[in-house]
């Protein structure tokens, strides 16, 4: 075991509780300015209302903050949970935890989901959520030990700076000769010196006899985390973890339900996806075949170089194996590259582990910024991780910078010589460096698009149009990666998303864009309701969505709603009665989501977002913004113009048509979210009305306070 | 002949996935196709020629990300 020097701020000792079906009843919550510990009761109306999950995340976050407080306030809380079906071993895809808190890009509410053990062991060592507030001194590590019914703070200085050694470094002192009963979250210096700080949390792989890590990546959580001054938050618990941990209410049903989903998962797969052999991978390729992988800033979304990119080459370079990153997952698409050695950064020469790539990497850390190297991108997604950053936001934020470098709207002279044309993977790595030193060029790259934007403008005298044309952000939040031009859908998936542009709340573009499965207006704006609702849905409950439609049964094609996958949404549905006892059906699943979902909204009004105004998306996002992408689709765009829209284009240049797909294209999105806002609920400026709050059971007087005053009382 | 899933289908000169696709009832749900474990997509149907015992397996992609 390490040696470490630890210093003990405060100690409780608790009677663990058992679990009732599915549920802890009880929350943890640590001031760190305070260095206070305390745990509250969970009501059944909390239970009833925010279900769990997200929803008493959001919950807690709801009565920790005002609607001024700041990211870096004291009293903003970073909550993290899992959820009453959290922790199950056999139902696919049940260890996810899900992390709020204020973001430092956008100002407002993030949710971030992520895979590993923590959340499970949090609510089997007796919280079904925790919330830190207040600041600690830096060197602070929160250990919940389930085992020892014990909370500490803890200070320990002289840790690894990076998540990599860290993590393994705490799991070797806090195991006890058993390190499969340790997670830890932590994040890395990157988080500390940017705004787009990830948390990662750990399994350890008893194969490989290493802490492996999944990533909570977006909005910055990680910087939050960072700047509350905490290194880690630990959580012991007896891996041996059961169906009966739960304390299912009809246990019976709970195996029959897991089995059948299980085997169903592992039949079909193999002949579907084979994400138990390359994860996400065999989206580079398909999403490159129809035009939607984001290459060059989202200018376009094909490249030759995607082939290197993809499944053909990383099947290769996985290392072979069953990837879970919760126990008896059997989607297992957490796979990951043995002995890679880094060309550059404080491990170069080194031999390490990269959990990854899985698709957004690929696309964010490679095609986005003309990089079509697989090792390059490897070596990114190691450094990302283990500094603590998001490599989504990395990837969209770089590749801002690079468009804006080959517009000649930023020089060498701005990124201290860097040459940052497209494809120039080792500037891509040393801004990376740089922006976990928080030094030079990359430590302006770190504060995202949206303020990239600010200071290109104020201090560089960039010409803030054409910024806000090609600056992939809405909310304040870096797009994820896929092209949504040609997708109405899609567009108002991200840009209606409640936390800003990531596709875990709408991914419709295949089955909008490809499928053609919501062809009429309507059809979208329906879509838009039930799919962000469903999806909300696991995060209550702390699942995973890919075994959802990911794997699909054969007969699937068949159903009148093939793209809801509606065999599956019946066995969630069986899957939450026979652990929670509750009687629901698929449309209770959906009621359930409704109410947090709005809540949320309402959450960001109180912010001082959640209108109209803040579900706006840049115009890369709905069409091609120069004149050299218009012409790089010419066919497509011309056939449009004609067909669709009824333009007689003789004898017009490119960029007169280009303006007019331009309007027709803008129009468009504000009627997709005049018909999604009716759909909702929602009055036009996009606030939820009296009536809904109140058919949802969450008009409590906070909520109608904060309608009032955004002039909603009828 | 090929194998698409679990069946034998009979092969001919110029087989295409499209082709393929087109002589089956459902052809037109798939956006995706494994041929020989190599991915094909919708785009490349057409020009994507089916060699003798090769192996298909049909995708019924709806979702990702």
């Amino acid at each position: 075991m390490v040696e470490l020097n630890t210093k003990e701020i405060k100690t409780t000792t608790y009677k663990r509780p058992e679990i009732e079906r599915g549920y802890a009843n009880q929350t943890l919550c640590i001031d760190l300015s305070r260095q206070d510990i305390s745990i509250k009761p969970v009501s059944e109306k909390m239970k009833e209302v925010f279900v769990g999950g997200k929803g008493f995340d959001l919950w807690l976050l709801w009565n920790a903050v005002r609607g001024k407080t700041k990211w870096n306030d004291p009293e903003n809380a970073i909550c993290i949970a899992s959820g009453p079906l959290g922790g199950t071993p056999t139902f696919p895809g049940s260890g996810k935890s899900i992390v709020t808190t204020i973001s430092p890009t956008t100002g407002s509410v993030m949710d971030s989901n992520v895979g590993g053990y923590f959340g499970p062991y949090l609510k089997f060592s007796g919280f079904d959520a925790l919330e830190v507030v207040g600041k600690g001194l830096g060197d602070t590590v929160i250990l919940i030990d389930g085992i020892e019914q014990k909370i500490q703070i803890l200070e320990i200085p002289g840790l690894p700076d990076d998540s990599y050694s860290l993590s393994a470094v705490l799991t070797d002192f806090f195991a006890d000769g058993k390190k499969q009963d340790i997670s830890v979250v932590s994040t890395g210096p990157g988080a500390r010196h940017t705004l787009i700080g990830c948390l990662n949390f750990t399994w350890y792989d008893v194969k490989r006899k290493r802490v492996r890590y999944k990533q909570a990546g977006r909005g910055g959580i990680g910087t939050v985390f960072a700047d509350k001054g905490i290194k880690a938050i630990v959580a012991r618990w007896d891996s041996s973890v059961t169906l009966d941990t739960n304390h299912p209410a009809d246990k019976e049903a709970l195996k029959a339900v897991s089995k059948a989903y299980s085997r169903e998962i592992r039949e079909l797969d193999p002949k579907q996806n084979e994400m138990a052999r390359i994860g996400t991978t065999h989206l580079v390729p398909i999403m490159n075949d129809f035009d939607l992988l984001p290459t060059h800033n989202f200018r376009y979304g094909q490249h030759p170089g995607a082939n290197n990119i993809g499944r053909e080459v990383y099947q290769h370079l996985f290392d072979p194996g069953f990837d879970g990153c919760w126990k008896g997952c059997a989607v297992a698409c957490a796979h990951g590259v043995k002995d890679f050695v880094p060309m550059t950064g404080p491990y170069k020469g080194q031999k390490v582990f990269v959990d990854g790539p899985e698709y957004e990497t690929i696309a964010g850390c490679g095609s986005n910024i003309g990089v079509f190297d697989p090792f390059t991108i490897l070596e990114m997604n190691f450094y990302c991780d283990a500094y603590g950053l998001d490599t989504i936001s990395v990837g969209t934020s770089i590749a801002f910078a690079m468009e804006c470098f080959e517009l000649g709207l930023i020089t060498k002279e701005h990124t201290g010589g860097m040459d940052l044309s497209f494809g120039n993977r080792l500037s891509a790595l040393e801004l990376l460096h740089q922006m976990a030193r928080g030094e030079g060029f990359g430590a302006i790259v770190g504060q995202g698009v949206r303020r990239m934007k600010e200071i290109f403008e104020k201090e560089y005298g960039a010409d803030p149009n054409v910024m806000n044309d090609i600056g992939m952000e809405s909310k304040g939040l870096e797009f994820s990666e896929y092209m949504t031009k040609e997708s109405l859908a899609q567009q108002g998936g991200y840009g209606l998303a409640l936390k800003g542009p990531q596709h875990d709340e709408a991914w419709l573009i295949f089955l909008d864009m490809v499928h053609n499965y919501m062809p009429t207006f309507e059809q979208k704006a329906e879509a838009l309701h039930w799919f962000p609702m469903f999806r909300t849905w696991f995060g209550l409950c702390g699942l995973c969505k890919l075994p959802w439609n990911d794997i699909v049964p054969e007969d699937n094609k068949e159903t009148p709603e093939p793209a809801k996958v509606m065999k599956h949404v019946q066995w969630y549905a069986d899957y939450f009665r026979a652990v929670t006892g509750r009687n629901v059906t698929p449309d209770d699943l959906i009621r359930m989501s409704e109410a947090v979902y709005n809540f949320q909204r309402i959450f960001n009004l109180r912010m001082g977002y959640g209108r109209r105004e803040h579900d706006s998306v840049p115009y890369r996002a709905m069409g091609p913004v120069t004149v050299e992408e218009y012409e790089s689709r010419q066919d497509r765009y011309d056939k449009q113009l004609v067909e669709k829209y009824g333009v007689d284009i003789t004898g017009k240049e490119t960029a007169e048509k280009l303006a007019i797909l331009r309007k027709f294209r803008e129009e468009q999105y504000e009627r997709l979210k005049d018909a999604v806002y009716e759909r909702r609920g929602w009055t036009k400026d996009g606030i939820p009305t009296l009536k809904t709050v109140k058919r949802l059971g969450i008009d409590f007087p906070e909520v109608l306070e904060v309608l009032r005053a955004n002039g909603v009382e009828s | 002949m090929i194998k698409v899933g679990d069946e034998q289908v009979p092969w001919y000169e110029g087989m295409t996935i499209a082709s393929l696709l087109a002589e089956r009832e459902d052809g037109h749900t798939y956006a995706v196709v494994r041929l020989n474990g190599r991915l094909i997509s919708r785009p490349k149907f057409e020009s994507t020629l089916i060699p003798d015992n090769a192996e298909v397996i049909l995708i019924p992609m709806v979702a990702g990300g």
